[in-house]
């Protein structure tokens, strides 16, 4: 599956395609929940790690299909945003660490859990799906 | 501007989607807290994302210029809220190459700051090219939601067809009644001389030739021929433009017709223009320099405008082919009814003379037996049509790689021959 998922971005690197860029991401991380459904571990605390490195490998793709359009930009752009993609890799590190902290710390189980985290899943699907969709206020 | 999703938008929905419902179905928190920064990154640039509200503007050095020659633009961007980057192409015409400057740029602009982008442009071709097109695309920092526009706020440049230096032209058979830089044929007060005559009363004494008139033993006076202006008028063939290989026999006679023009006004002639093709175009004959910008000004909206309707030279004012004015005719000798045109001018007596812009190089032989044969007999038609001009009085010469001024000397020649056949 690793191998699918090198694949994939590097044929959605070299043919420009970018929507095989998700599709790559998604088989490693298909590969990820494989391997945590195998292992039957408790919880996996490299979880931020794996957040923050597939994040960074979506990143740097896209980044490097946005530089095909060979337009010639300011001196330092390329640092500036190597910088902010190096800063959103910490802040992603911190907020899943965040969330890890969060799940280590409710150890409750049952059916009511469950319910209220496929209600947070749901909501939060439908947050980003309406954000998305919709004209943000005109400051 | 128009807001766009980026790639980024849809896949990272996508992922965060599949990470929660894979944390969903396998039990897995894991799952979720590896989509969490997906959707995290997704509403937050989403919600921080703005419109810049880019514009560009485009000042052109001189809406007139000079084909070949360099154009400065200065295109001002400005952007009322920051943009992390601007992308910014400016779409030029086929006709118009770029000197120096990046034609796709991208910016990081603040908000409310201007930034001023120099071009050197250069316009390959005459004729009024349109500048000023536009496309931009911005982007906000976390790179979720792009913004295109296309500025459509063109400005014209004229470029006018580059001089070709002439040092002698066609003349004319006949020449007008104003003083001019032509040797007319009739005899009268000029400074050429034209031959002797028995003196009359009247004739000025400074006119008498005293050595002729010893030798006869009587008085002779000196002839002479005036000079005068003459009226030109340029006959451009915009039925067809043939192409190829960086070369266009229409470019090519209107540059011609550019340098004729400007060397006859310079002799005091009086220079009219008759563009005929799909759209029929003409300027009536004058002379200065104003003239001169009005026959620039029509030649460099010449272009190709398919017909299928018959056109002779009924649809040309008479005003604008005066009696006894040399019609020098600028085509590619390709449609029948400029031929016809010619044919006609010549039938009504009027001075014909054409300059044919080679289209020959610009055709391809064919590949196989029947298109090698077909352009054959094309070649053999050609040959044929320019000796039936000939036979017509009109000098035909064939205008390809030699420069101009052989061309117009070859016309020169026939037309003395011709005038001598006649006499």
């Amino acid at each position: 599956m690793a191998a699918v998922a090198f694949l994939a971005l590097v044929a959605a690197l070299v043919l420009g395609w970018p929507s095989l860029v998700p599709v790559a991401v998604a088989v490693a991380g298909g590969f990820y929940a494989l391997e945590l459904a195998i292992d039957h571990a408790p919880l996996d605390l490299t979880a931020p790690a794996v957040a923050v490195g597939l994040l960074l490998a979506a990143e740097l793709a896209y980044w490097s299909l946005d530089e095909r359009e060979q337009a010639v930009g300011d001196p330092g752009e390329g640092l500036r945003r190597a910088a902010f993609v190096a800063l959103l890799g910490v802040a992603s590190l911190l907020v899943a660490g965040v969330l890890l902290a969060l799940v280590d710390g409710v150890r409750a189980r049952g059916l009511a859990l469950d319910l209220v985290g496929a209600v947070a899943a749901a909501a939060v699907l439908v947050t980003v799906l309406v954000t998305a969709r919709r004209e943000p206020p005109q400051a | 501007m128009t807001r766009a999703g980026n790639p980024r938008l849809l896949g990272y929905s996508v992922l965060a989607a599949v990470g929660l419902l894979g944390a969903l179905a396998l039990r897995r928190p894991e799952l979720a807290i590896v989509a969490a920064p997906f959707a995290l990154l997704v509403v937050v640039g989403t919600r921080t994302a703005r419109d810049p509200e880019v514009q560009v503007a485009l000042a052109i050095a001189d809406e007139r210029t000079l084909e070949g020659t360099d154009l400065g633009v200065v295109a001002t961007v400005r952007a009322q809220r920051s943009v992390d980057r601007l992308e910014l192409l400016l779409e030029l015409p086929r006709q118009v190459e770029v000197v120096s400057g990046d034609i796709v740029r991208s910016l990081r602009l603040r908000a409310g700051e201007e930034r001023e982008l120099e071009y050197t442009l250069r316009c390959t071709t005459w004729g009024v090219h349109e500048l000023g097109r536009t496309r931009m695309r911005a982007c906000d920092p976390f790179r979720i939601v792009t913004w295109k526009a296309t500025g459509d706020e063109t400005r014209q440049v004229k470029a006018y067809p580059s001089p070709i230096t002439l040092r002698r032209l066609v003349p004319p058979i006949e020449t007008q009644a104003f003083a001019g830089s032509q040797v007319a044929r009739v005899k009268g007060d000029g400074v050429e001389y034209a031959d002797i005559r028995d003196f009359v009363p009247g004739d000025r004494v400074r006119a008498i030739n005293w050595r002729a008139s010893a030798r006869r033993q009587s008085l002779v006076v000196n002839e002479r021929h005036p000079e005068r202006n003459a009226d030109v008028v340029l006959f451009v063939d915009s039925f067809v433009d043939v192409r190829g290989a960086g070369r266009s026999v229409l470019e090519e006679g209107v540059r011609a017709a550019g340098a004729l023009a400007a060397h006859y006004l310079d002799r005091r002639d009086r220079v009219g223009l008759v563009g005929f093709g799909g759209v029929l175009r003409w300027l009536q004959p004058g002379m200065g320099t104003t003239q001169r910008y009005r026959l620039v000004e029509t030649m460099i909206e010449t272009g190709v405008e398919p017909t299928y309707t018959w056109r002779d030279v009924n649809v040309i004012p008479a005003r604008i082919l005066p009696a006894a004015s040399l019609v020098l005719a600028l085509t590619p000798l390709v449609d029948p009814r400029f031929i016809a045109a010619l044919e006609d001018l010549r039938g009504r007596r009027f001075d014909v003379a054409v300059v044919e812009v080679d289209p020959i190089p610009l055709v391809e032989p064919g590949h196989t037996d029947v298109e090698r044969s077909a352009y054959r007999l094309w070649l053999l038609e050609r040959e044929v049509l320019r000796s039936r001009l000939e036979r017509l009085g009109i000098g035909v010469a064939t205008w390809g790689e030699r420069d101009l001024e052989t061309v117009l000397e070859e016309v020169r020649i026939f037309r003395r021959s011709t005038r001598l056949a006649r006499v």
